[in-house]
């Protein structure tokens, strides 16, 4: 027996998620391959002469990449959440149309051509990962259009096509590329957490929550569009709008998170499903809390691949997948029995 | 007296050489209950999809209670017109409460939050077709006949003045068939609404419809009265089928006769019923 | 204000917010400062500069090494900071490093960055080619202090190979195969410190100019280059006999070539050949005596 979603309650459930997300965060800070004291946390930064490692460690690395890791999950959960419900496909999580390999594509593009320039210091690797993943996204949306008006089988196929050819198009460019620094174009591509400097973060944390909000005020329709876009229309939603925007904003925040970290797999489909599961499909709800859940499982994926085997570090995407992978699969035969895939 | 639902030289067709509907030309008064009725590939969902703007025509006009239907926007033109489409089960599990209340979308507060208003219309739907009992179930867990209600409760609770329905009957046994023509007509008369139903059922169309338009596999059309229009001459020159017309007080109905009937070869007049 | 545009404000505002508050952002120690006079804690984060730091005398000063500095045995009771490729960023804050010692490829060069930024000092040594080797040691021993050793250390390693040059230098060249990997077949090309040593061992690459340093290659190359020596430095701790016999194996498929006919495979320790570190006359020796068996019979 379900309770009607209203605002208060709500309010109150991503309230408690948040306490939630807090305490795992403040958990995680303290767990890593170094033992950190709190209290030397607080004496602050060293001097020249006297370096305070606590400190550095703690709010120089641990506390940034637990941020980066937090915003990278939240927006990948949310993103997987909107193209779940567009392309009215149980499966479909943030790369299926081709950010992936368009991604992979602009970093080795940056890579091989001729890696020692700097924006403001920074790689530009993250700013070609970020064009490629958009540029592609554009490109399968383009493609899928000319297969009629909004064709969501079109639009998968043009996906699939386009990650394909790209994928192909990067081993190529793999292969023939004197450069060393492929290997860590692979590396990058197996998605990793690092902790990103200040502007970085603060850009990617308002682009993020600024497009999660952005999508909650879509929730209504994209309730709607869940019984399909000619239902959904006869009840007085602007589907082609809603759509667009609504893809719009979730390529943009995947493009950022995946600019961010590489490409991380399984939050985006298995987070939707797991709190689809638990409080149900209205959007209203759905977005703000599979954002704070997304955040909160990378959140724990990435501290357990700081310290599994340490000193060494496990690369993120390896622990999503581990737990993802199983999940993906009892989604699968769950789904499968129950549902013909509907256009 | 001008039509809720005017038409004027409308042609369709999904390929530029099958043309499925051409130049029809005909308007619906409001507070009708009309039925389209016709053989199957006749164009009857279409005709409707047209209607509510699913799909543009290549000619013609088609006017919703004196504008153009080009110029509505979509939530302007669903305030006119709600679709109750052949069921489909949704991937996700909304309640009957929740999908009910998305009849009201377009007017949720500015948090995109259904106001106690809101809440009332939708409650008065379901009591309108007695499902106000299902509120909390998910809708996937009703009967086909159940789940019809429900939807057809989201269109009421749009409180639209035109209702267009695709087969609502289908799959539904014959105490479902006549309740939900039942709950079309109370909304007819006591709302004032004006029903167009898409049906394979004549009787039904003729029970409870006040108008019907056949539609020819040919392209060709008959609208008017539904004693007018559904006579054996009609129905055969339509549906390529004898039928066997009987009356029972007031009410006609009408049986189709196949090879196998018992009294093929007579006329109705023979066979002493009219 | 509807809340699209509302929201469009905020976002805006935020992102100058952080422009502003990051423009006045510093870490601890200014990034630009010459090198520290005493350095008490270094971290390596490669193991031939783990090899180099102790070979000139700065044993007591390490206070980090990656997992895989191995050599010399000392090296192992050293705190550990992850591994070369994944080095583990807090352990080496951890270790209170007076200066960080990196490679330059892409990743360490990362790392580096990171380090400098919050005000850890560190050097970058390229060490591809052998004269690198011995402009690293040097850069070395002048940053930490340990000059004259550094010196020393490079002219004992350039004395030993002149002298196995000199031995060698009337003998014909040897053409060898250097076989880094066997599935999918992979050797090393004309542009590779291995090259380098091969030649200063008397032989010389049967592989001629290729694009990559460490090209695969198919079996048709393998016939047309004619080795007369091949050579596979063994990969972790194995078995060299093992690792010997399935060499002769593999390559007895090749009935033809030089090395197979005359049963001249061999499988050597690659841990000293496979790093270009203070061990490189070493290594140059072990390979000559491959290339020149009758030679160093002695």
């Amino acid at each position: 027996m379900k309770q009607l979603l209203t605002l208060k309650r709500l309010i109150a459930r991503i309230g408690l998620a948040l306490v939630v997300l807090a305490a795992v965060m403040g958990v995680c800070s303290l767990i890593g391959t170094e033992e950190v004291s709190l209290k030397a946390v607080f004496a602050g930064p060293g001097t020249r002469t006297t370096v305070n490692p606590d400190y550095d460690i703690f709010i120089r690395f641990r506390l940034p990449r637990i941020i980066l890791a937090g915003l990278v999950g939240a927006a990948l959960a949310c993103a997987g959440v909107v193209f779940q419900v567009i392309l009215r496909n149980p499966l479909a999580d943030p790369y299926i149309l081709g950010i992936s390999s368009g991604a992979g594509l602009g970093v080795i593009i940056a890579v091989i051509s001729g890696l020692n320039w700097t924006l403001w210091g920074r790689s530009p690797i993250a700013v070609f990962a970020f064009a490629g993943a958009l540029g592609t996204v554009w490109l399968v949306w383009f493609i899928g259009r000319l297969t009629g008006k909004f064709h969501v089988t079109g639009l998968l196929l043009a996906g699939v096509v386009v990650n394909a050819f790209f994928s192909a198009l990067m081993m190529f460019l793999t292969s023939v590329t004197k450069s060393d620094q492929v290997y860590s174009t692979i590396f990058w591509l197996m998605g990793n957490i690092t902790e990103g400097d200040f502007l970085v973060l603060w850009i990617g944390a308002g682009c993020v929550v600024g497009g999660i909000v952005a999508l909650f005020y879509l929730g209504p329709q994209l309730n709607a569009l869940s019984f399909g876009a000619d239902d959904a229309r006869s009840m007085g939603v602007n589907v082609a709008r809603t759509r667009t925007i609504a893809f719009g904003i979730a390529a943009g925040i995947t493009a950022v998170a995946v600019s961010l970290s590489g490409l991380i797999g399984f939050v985006g489909l298995v987070v939707p499903h797991g709190v689809r599961l638990i409080f149900g499909p209205d959007h209203r709800q759905l977005l703000p809390l599979s954002g704070v859940t997304g955040a909160a499982f990378l959140i724990v994926a990435d501290t357990l691949a700081r310290i599994i085997v340490a000193p060494a570090q496990l690369p993120v995407g390896v622990v999503t997948a581990i737990v993802g992978g199983p999940f993906f699969l009892i989604l699968l035969i769950k789904y499968s029995r129950k549902v013909s895939w509907l256009t | 007296m001008s039509g809720i639902i005017e038409v004027e030289n409308l042609s369709f067709g999904y390929t530029s050489e099958a043309t499925i509907l051409r130049d029809m030309s005909f308007s619906i008064t409001p507070g009708t209950f009309v039925a389209i009725a016709g053989p199957n590939g006749a164009g009857k969902s279409t005709l409707l999809n047209l209607i509510c703007r699913a799909l543009r025509p290549d000619s013609g006009t088609i006017r919703i209670d004196a504008a153009a239907i080009e110029s509505y926007s979509t939530r302007a033109l669903a305030a006119k017109v709600a679709v109750v489409r052949q069921e489909l089960a949704p991937i996700f599990g909304f309640s009957v409460m929740e999908t009910v209340l998305m009849a009201k979308t377009p007017y949720y507060d500015s948090m995109g939050f259904e106001s106690r208003v809101d809440r009332e219309t939708a409650n008065e739907a379901l009591e309108a077709t007695d499902t106000a009992q299902f509120a909390s179930r998910p809708l996937a867990s009703l009967s086909s006949g159940e789940r019809q209600r429900v939807f057809i409760a989201r269109a009421l609770a749009q409180n639209s003045l035109i209702m267009l329905l695709d087969e609502p009957t289908n799959f539904l046994d014959l105490k479902h068939q006549v309740g939900i023509y039942d709950l079309l007509k109370v909304a007819q008369v006591e709302k004032g609404k004006t029903i167009v139903a898409v049906t394979h059922d004549i009787n039904l169309a003729s029970q409870y419809c006040d108008e019907i338009l056949l539609l020819g596999a040919d392209s060709s059309y008959h609208i008017g009265k539904t004693k007018t229009v559904l006579i054996p001459e009609q129905i055969k020159g339509v549906f390529d089928v004898d039928v066997f017309v009987g009356r029972v007080g007031k009410e006609e109905f009408f049986i189709p006769l196949g090879k196998f009937a018992k009294n093929r070869g007579k006329t109705n007049k023979e066979a002493g019923n009219i | 204000m509807n809340k699209w545009s509302l929201l469009l404000l905020i976002i805006s505002c935020w992102t100058a917010v952080g422009a502003v508050i990051s423009g006045t952002r510093q870490g601890h120690g200014d990034s630009d400062t010459p090198m520290p006079d005493r350095v008490n804690r270094i971290v390596s984060l490669a193991p031939n500069i783990t090899e180099i730091l102790f070979a000139i005398g700065l044993r007591d000063e390490i206070a980090g090494v990656t997992l895989d500095s191995d050599y010399p045995p000392d090296a192992a009771a050293k705190r550990k900071v992850g591994t070369f490729w994944q080095p583990d960023i807090e352990a080496v804050v951890a270790a209170r490093p007076d200066l960080v010692i990196t490679l330059g490829f892409e990743q360490q060069r990362n790392l580096a960055e990171r380090l400098r930024r919050i005000g850890y000092k560190n050097l970058i040594v390229n060490i591809e080619k052998v004269s690198d080797l011995f402009k690293a040691i040097e850069r070395i021993g002048d940053v930490t202090g340990g000059r004259q050793q550094a010196s020393e250390l490079t002219n004992r390693i350039r004395t030993d190979l002149q002298r196995l040059t000199a031995r060698i230098a009337s003998e014909p060249k040897v053409r060898v195969l250097w076989v880094v990997q066997r599935e999918p077949l992979r050797v090393a090309g004309r542009d590779t410190f291995i090259n380098e040593m091969i030649e200063l061992a008397g032989g010389e690459n049967a592989i001629g100019p290729t694009l990559h340093k460490y090209p695969p290659i198919g079996s048709e190359q393998v016939v047309a280059c004619n080795a007369e020596v091949i050579i596979e430095p063994t990969m972790g701790r194995q078995d060299i006999d093992n690792q010997q016999n399935g060499a002769m194996q593999y390559w007895s498929k090749f009935k033809r070539l030089p090395a197979v006919a005359n049963r001249r495979i061999y499988v050597i320790d690659g841990d000293t050949v496979s790093r270009l570190g203070p061990r490189l006359y070493e290594a140059a020796e072990a390979i000559a005596r491959c290339l020149r068996p009758h030679i160093f019979e002695n």
